[in-house]
Order: C-alpha cells, then sequence, then structure tokens
C-alpha cells in the first residue's frame, strides 16, 4: 500500500526529519490561501500529489497545464494559482502512471527551501538476502530554470547493506559521509537517517525513498520529497496508515478484490481470467495472446476458504463490461474447486449467465467440483487443459458476436 | 533417500488441530507421509486424527524421533512458530502459511544463518516425493514416480507444469515448491544442489518467480558449479507489473540485471536452458 507525499511527511516530522512547510490544497484557492499562510513572498513549490513517482518529469493530459511536470517553482502568488489550477483535476502521466496518468485530486503547497547540493536517498528491502539497504546517489539538476532533477546513474551509487540493524553503525556512516562529501554535520547526518530506519522498522515499511534530499549551506538535511510503501501483510498493525488509503488511487473493482483479500487486475479488453496464483495468470495471458485473445483483466483467488468472498469476487469479473468471455482455470491445492463451483452457481442464478464461460478444475475437491457444475445444467463448458479451454472460449467468443 | 522427504521422515505438524490443517494432514496420512506428533502450546487434548499431541516441538521431537516439522499455524504466531522450530534442531521446516509480514520473516532469516535447518515457504504448496509422502498441501495430479526434479516459486504454475509434463509420459523424483512470497527461507540453488547428488533425478525443471531476484542469484551460483544436471528454467514474461517494487530502486540494487533481457541472458549463460511458456518447456524436457 502507498500513501501521499504529504502523509509521508507527517510521518516524517514526527520521526523529527526537517521538512519544509507545507499545505495541501484542493482547489486553487485553498493553494493560494495555503501559500499565503506559509510566507508572505514565496518562493513556493506546487506538488501533484499522486501516489506514483517521476512526477516531475511528467505530463499532464489535459493541455492547459503546458508541458512542465508536476513539480513546479512558483515565485509569484499568481503562479502559486495558475499552476494549482493546472494541475488540480488534470491527470499526471508518468513513467510511473501507465498511459492512462493518475487524477490530481489535490496539490501540496510547500515553501521553497534554498540546498546547495541534493541526493536521492532510500531505505529498500533486498529480498535475496532478507535484509534493508541504504541507497544514496547524487542528483544534478538539469538546468536552474526547471529545477527538473536527474539522477546521475553515471556517477557511483552507495550502497550499505543495513541488514536488520535498528541503527548506522560508524564505518557505514563514514563510508556515508566520505561518498556525500561536505559541508555535513556529522551528527545530523547520523540522526537522519537513524531516524529514518526507526520510522522503516516501526511502520513495516518496504521502501522508504526521497528523491531527494537538499543540503543547505550549514549541512542541514531537508527532506524535499517523500515517498513510503508498506507491507501489506502488516498493515493490520497499522490502522493510522490504513486511514490514509486514497481509495481514488486505486480500480473499484481491485480495491474490492483486495477487501476479500484477493487480487484482481485490468489490463485491456477481452477475455476474464478467474485463477488462484499469478504464474497461471501470466501462463494464460501469454496463451491467449498466441492464439489472437486479448485479456480484461483477471482475478487471483489465492488460497480463498470463504464461499461469499470467492462468490462476490466472481461477480466482479462477471459484470465487467470490458468482458466478452471467461475462463476460470483452477488448480487447487489449498483452495477447494468446490467452492468455486458454488460461487458461479451462486453467481449465474443471480445474475444470469450471458457471455460464454469455460471452467477447468484441477486438484482439491475437482470431481465434486464437477458434478456441482453438471447438475445445475448451466450453459458452460469444462475442460481438461488450459490450451484446449483458451480455444474453446474463443470459438464461443466468435460464435456469440 | 530421495530429496528431503521420503515414506520413512518422521514429521510433526504445528498448528495441527485448526481446520485447514486437519483437511490437509488427513490427506498426507492417506498419502503415506509419517505424521509421528502434533503440536499445539495450548493443547486440551491428548490426541488429534488419532495422532498424539504435545505443548512443545522440543518435546515431540525427542518423544518421537520426528526430524521434519511443517507448519500451518496462521501468520500472526507463524514466526514464534518457525523459530520454535529451528531452536529445536528440526532438520527440515515447511511452512504452510501465507500472510506472514517480511519484519517477521527477516527475524527469522537472521536466525537461520546461524543453524543446519533447511527452511521451505512460506506460502508454499510443500515438498512431495511422489508415491512416497509429502509435507503441504498438493492437488492430487501426481501419476506415479519418475526423474524429473522440480523447484519452483510459483505454486499453481507448478501444479499446471507437472500435469502437463505428465500426459507426455514424465514423472516427478521430487518436487520442492519454495513458497510465492517475497522472503523465502530457502533458494532454488540449495535445492538443484541436492538434486544433483541425487540418483533418482536425471533433469531438473525450474520454474521463476515474479521479478526474478532468486533466479538471479541462482544462476550466479551456478556458474561456480562444474558437474551438474541439465536445468530448463521456466521464466514467464511478466505482461503486467504485478509487483509493487519500486522501479529507481530495484534498478539500483540489481543493476542492469533488472532488465528481463539480460537476466535471461544471465541464466542462459550459467547453463539454463531458458523457456518462456510451458509448450517450450515440453519440447526441450523431450530433446533431452
Amino acid at each position: 500500500m502507498n500513501i501521499h507525499e504529504y502523509q509521508t511527511k507527517k510521518l516524517f516530522k514526527q520521526y523529527g526529519l526537517r521538512i519544509p512547510s507545507g499545505v495541501v490544497a484542493y482547489t486553487p484557492n485553498e493553494a493560494v490561501i495555503g501559500a499565503k499562510k506559509i510566507s508572505e513572498k514565496g518562493p513556493w513549490v506546487v506538488k501533484a500529489q499522486i501516489q506514483a513517482g517521476s512526477r516531475d518529469g511528467g505530463i499532464f493530459s489535459d493541455k492547459r497545464a503546458g508541458k512542465k511536470g508536476g513539480i513546479r517553482l512558483s515565485k509569484t502568488i499568481d503562479d502559486v494559482l495558475n499552476n494549482a489550477d493546472s494541475m488540480l483535476e488534470n491527470m499526471l502521466i508518468t513513467n510511473q502512471t501507465g498511459n492512462k496518468g493518475r487524477l490530481v485530486s489535490r496539490v501540496y503547497i510547500e515553501e521553497f527551501v534554498k540546498t546547495v547540493r541534493k541526493f536521492y536517498i532510500s531505505l529498500v528491502i533486498d529480498w535475496v538476502s532478507a535484509g534493508v539497504f541504504l541507497l544514496a546517489i547524487p542528483v544534478i539538476e538539469k538546468n536552474e530554470d526547471s529545477k527538473t532533477l536527474l539522477l546521475d546513474k553515471s556517477s557511483d551509487v552507495l550502497k550499505l547493506n543495513l541488514g536488520t540493524q535498528t541503527a548506522i553503525t560508524k564505518e557505514q556512516l563514514d563510508a556515508l559521509i566520505s561518498f556525500m562529501g561536505e559541508p555535513f554535520e556529522y551528527k545530523e547526518l547520523k540522526s537522519f537517517i537513524n531516524n529514518l530506519i526507526k520510522l522503516f522498522h516501526d511502520y513495516d515499511a518496504t521502501l522508504i525513498e526521497l528523491n531527494p534530499i537538499g543540503v543547505n549551506k550549514k549541512g542541514e538535511i531537508w527532506a524535499l520529497d517523500a515517498k513510503m510503501c508498506f507491507d501489506t501483510n502488516a498493515l493490520h498493525k497499522h490502522k493510522d496508515i490504513v486511514a490514509l488509503a486514497d481509495d481514488a488511487e486505486i480500480d473499484e473493482r481491485e480495491l474490492i478484490a483486495s477487501k476479500y483479500g484477493f487480487q484482481y487486475k485490468e489490463l485491456n479488453s477481452g477475455i476474464g481470467i478467474i485463477v488462484n496464483g499469478d504464474g497461471v495468470a501470466i501462463n494464460m495471458i501469454n496463451e491467449a495472446k498466441n492464439i489472437g485473445l486479448d485479456t480484461a483483466c483477471f482475478l487471483n483467488l489465492k488460497g480463498g476458504v470463504d464461499r461469499d468472498k470467492i462468490t462476490a469476487s466472481i461477480k466482479l469479473i462477471m459484470t465487467n463490461p470490458k468482458v466478452d468471455g471467461i475462463f476460470i482455470n483452477i488448480l487447487g491445492g489449498f483452495l477447494r474447486c468446490n467452492l468455486i463451483a458454488d460461487g458461479i452457481i451462486a453467481v449465474a442464478n443471480d445474475l444470469g449467465l450471458n457471455i460464454p464461460l469455460v471452467v477447468r478444475f484441477e486438484g482439491t475437491n475437482k470431481d465434486d467440483a464437477k458434478e456441482i457444475l453438471l447438475n445445475s445444467k448451466l450453459p458452460l463448458q469444462i475442460v481438461n487443459d488450459t490450451t484446449s479451454g483458451l480455444c474453446m472460449l474463443k470459438k464461443a467468443i466468435e460464435e456469440d458476436f | 533417500m530421495s530429496v528431503l522427504i521420503d515414506k520413512k521422515t518422521k514429521v510433526l505438524v504445528q498448528g495441527i488441530t485448526g481446520t485447514q490443517a486437519s483437511f490437509h494432514v488427513q490427506r498426507a496420512i492417506k498419502y503415506g507421509t509419517n505424521i509421528v506428533a502434533g503440536v499445539v502450546p495450548n493443547k486440551k487434548e491428548n490426541k488429534h486424527l488419532g495422532i498424539p499431541l504435545y505443548k512443545t516441538v522440543k518435546d515431540a521431537k525427542k518423544k518421537t524421533g520426528a526430524t521434519a516439522s511443517m507448519i500451518f499455524v496462521p501468520a500472526k504466531n507463524a514466526k514464534d512458530a518457525i523459530i520454535e522450530a529451528i531452536e529445536a534442531k528440526m532438520e527440515l521446516i515447511v511452512v504452510i502459511t501465507s500472510g506472514i509480514t517480511v519484519s517477521d520473516m527477516m527475524e527469522v532469516k537472521e536466525k537461520l544463518k546461524n543453524s543446519d535447518t533447511i527452511l521451505i515457504g512460506p506460502n508454499t504448496p510443500g515438498v512431495i516425493t511422489p508415491t512416497e509422502a509429502y509435507m503441504g498441501i498438493f492437488p492430487d495430479i501426481f501419476d506415479g514416480t519418475g526423474n524429473i526434479g522440480i523447484v519452483s516459486r510459483s505454486s499453481t504454475l507448478t501444479y499446471e507444469v507437472i500435469l502437463e509434463i505428465n500426459k507426455l509420459g514424465f514423472g516427478e523424483s521430487t518436487v520442492v515448491g519454495l513458497g510465492d512470497d517475497f522472503i523465502i527461507g530457502s533458494n532454488h540453488i540449495n535445492i538443484i544442489e541436492k538434486f544433483n547428488k541425487d540418483k533418482k533425478t536425471k533433469a531438473i525443471v525450474l520454474i521463476g518467480g515474479i521479478g526474478g531476484y532468486y533466479e538471479l542469484e541462482t544462476a550466479k551460483q551456478l556458474l561456480n558449479i562444474k558437474k551438474k544436471k541439465p536445468i530448463i528454467a521456466l521464466m514467464l514474461e511478466d505482461p503486467t507489473p504485478l509487483s509493487d517494487m519500486n522501479s529507481i530502486s530495484s534498478e539500483v540494487i540489481y543493476g542492469d540485471e533488472y532488465n528481463t533481457k539480460q537476466r535471461l541472458e544471465l541464466l542462459k549463460n550459467s547453463g539454463m536452458i531458458v523457456v518462456n511458456n510451458i509448450s517450450e518447456l515440453k519440447e526441450e524436457l523431450l530433446k533431452l
């Protein structure tokens, strides 16, 4: 799960990190009031709040916003007004959002903090070694005017393996300081990093990313940006984070499925796939493509055991207007096939079955499941493997037209 | 002895009284698994499904001689259960539980560093030596035995591969599901080394996971192994970014290897035959 930059910064502040003063605004008017609250004469930075990175290099879908990205330096109150006005209710497309982009429902107005150097800093989990890494990369500014930041990937990257440490060691800190160079206050950097580490562990983060931090002449470290991702499995421990979830950021069907503990993904339009594992879904999407079928969406029921939740989720696919045929492909281990069969019948009784449906059951309770479906007399086809099922579905969809 | 488990392996089950555990334990016993004990810290009965219950892993091990533990304990208490089994020096632990937090698994991995225990999972279908025994939740899809060793990061895809290759007349020596979670107890390479030593296994099928991080590490370590059996690696190309791994930080940690093409190149250089769908996998198996 992700949260917005301004929400992350609130957490940063609680953990003693230095952040520029800022105000959230949902309308251009609020942006102006907020800016005046921050300072009399600026400059300010207006930042589009979406839960995806590379906002600065992004572009808005509505041309009224001009060609600049989602982070804009604003020297006058008029600039604040214009920038907020052009960003709000506009779609911001970055290299992390997909072609559709994300709706900017709010902007964050911040005081502009003058710094002399900038760095990309992140704490991230390396899955294979099961430890936390601290990454640091110098950031160069493309040009003074646009303040567009670029990661200087040609230069060295510092990777420090913190493992499960709760604080940075002296050796690691020395390495970081010699990497970042002057001016740096030893104490300031140490507490900055240690506060980040504490926040990371306290909140079961999987990533904290600051792109960038800025260092001023006095050696003060400012968190100019903030991004944080959380371990979905640990959210039950962090009700304050769950409360921040911005449902507008998530597709409605995806949201419903995730509330049941399942995974739903929207792709294009075409067939709808219901499986109980990512691997099988990806294999099916690839195989469908080979015979000329596009995929609209897939639902992964994982190891679901709750009959009602399964039924409600099958409904999500059956009611998706972009779906022209459905393949339910279950290879049950933990998940029992008969629960899926019950779900299919419940949904069909409720909504009717108006599009081609192919079902394949393997594994736990598959014979019971097949019998349930056969007895239901529903107009569906039961198949024995993925390839023949996809071919049958293709034929049925073509005949349906 | 086959890889990890055979019909003689004495297995205890932590969290045996749960609904899901009871269901799958009964199936495993029917299959031939030698389940000798259940561990329930706050037990009220002395037996469950006819199996004697103990309060601690240590006690169960001492009384029954169990060497392997299968864990069904719910996510909230799973970390403690795993650590208890590691501390009791169980040789093999298979964790079926899903939903364990990343921080709990980091703690478990730390504990594992100073032990000889082999941890499989979490969120795994388990380990099976067909016709002998299994620890896990495998569906009934095995025809018999054979000489293909399978090690996998994707549960359901494993079932799909087994169903497809068995139609061609192949069979499996042992199948190991490493688990579908981000942090897992063992990597492919640990199991490949065992398959290399196993007389029955003639070829290995590796099924990759999303992201391919563990496969990359395995490829790097394979470069140092001289005598090895043929490995066919099924690496599906992800048509949609399913993981929410951040692109900048992954790029930095894994460097250019994060790039799919270069990652697959590295796998090939390590001697693996890399395929990207099940049809290709079947063709390569027939060529061996």
